[in-house]
């Protein structure tokens, strides 16, 4: 069994140092790695990066993240990744990682994500030179994430977004909004490869559990939906340990 | 609950609101959800800190002194979950 704690959306600043270290201390009793749906910081300032690396560093387990849109605001990424880097937590853009954890290796594949909506009511790669743009970032971060997840070579394979890639899980959010939260292409990409377990964020007003049209299990951890520290699941029945 | 100004809002104002709580640098919530009601509008959603809730109802009592606001914000919590999720 492989034990995988997961939350999102922490929006960390200086003002909420401290408020979830408590729980994160009593991690490495009760889970092998935790993953961070994105949205770590308000503005994404190099700053505030350093109160996520305070809060989230150090904490005796593997710590992987994807960013989420809030972490782009102030154009600073190379540097909130290097804050992030720096202090143990991996980054994962397109790309993926291989944990070797007690239950069996545990693969983790992330993308931020985008928008863009879902079949047959999403936005399409025609028209104004702004909406090609659009739609082709959703396309490319999909992509990107379907090719680092077909890669991986492990025993349990995991999907790390921010942005949503089904709308079972969007429930409880405006339908007007559904296209700026979450994009079908990434539901495809998760179903491109053996995916276990599908994990995002940025859907506040969202709800837990959905699947993807291949029956992937999907779940938002957004901090607001989940409305503790962190959510545990535990996985790989089938694995020795 | 607490309520400030007074004057009629309308839609134009609401969605004024809502892009000030997304794009001002000091609040950048873009998950408060403001509902028009028949004495003024409300302000639900949740945020990270007591901090943020007080300078959500500052700045929106201050950019729109004469729109009756009502905040229902609450804090997250950050207890460990009691409970673990079997995938199998």
């Amino acid at each position: 069994m492989i034990r995988i704690a997961a939350v999102g959306d922490v929006h960390l600043d200086e003002d909420v140092v401290g408020r979830f270290r408590p729980a994160l201390e009593e991690l490495p009793d009760s889970a092998d790695v935790l993953l961070l749906a994105g949205d770590l910081t308000r503005h994404g300032t190099e700053a505030e990066a350093r109160c996520v690396a305070q809060e989230f560093g150090g904490l005796g387990l593997p710590v992987i993240t994807v960013l989420g849109n809030h972490d782009h605001q102030c154009d600073q990424v190379p540097q909130v990744v290097k804050v992030l880097s720096d202090a143990g937590i991996t980054v994962l853009e397109g790309t993926g990682i291989v944990l070797e954890c007690a239950g069996g290796r545990l693969g983790v594949a992330g993308a931020k994500g985008f928008g863009g909506g879902f079949a047959g009511r999403c936005a399409s790669d025609f028209g104004e030179p702004e909406m090609k743009a659009f739609v082709r970032t959703t396309n490319e971060s999909a992509d990107a994430l379907g090719r680092a997840l077909r890669d991986l070579d492990c025993d349990l394979l995991v999907a790390l977004t921010h942005y949503s890639p089904v709308p079972d899980t969007l429930a409880g959010e405006p339908l007007e909004i559904y296209p700026f939260l979450g994009s079908y292409q990434l539901g495809q990409a998760i179903d491109s490869a053996p995916t276990a377990l599908a994990l995002h964020g940025h859907a506040h007003h969202g709800t837990e559990r959905g699947t993807t049209p291949g029956g992937v299990r999907v779940r938002n951890v957004a901090h607001p939906v989940i409305k503790q520290a962190y959510s545990i699941f535990h996985l790989g029945d089938h694995l020795v340990g | 609950m607490t309520e400030h100004g007074a004057g009629p809002p309308d839609e134009y104002v609401e969605a004024e609101i809502h892009r000030m709580l997304a794009e001002d640098p000091d609040v950048a919530e873009q998950g408060i959800t403001v509902v028009r009601r028949e004495r003024g509008l409300v302000l639900y959603g949740e945020v990270e800190s007591p901090h943020r809730r007080e300078e959500i109802l500052r700045r929106v009592s201050e950019r729109f002194p004469d729109v009756p606001v009502t905040s229902d914000i609450g804090v997250i919590r950050t207890q460990a979950p009691t409970q673990v999720e079997e995938l199998p």
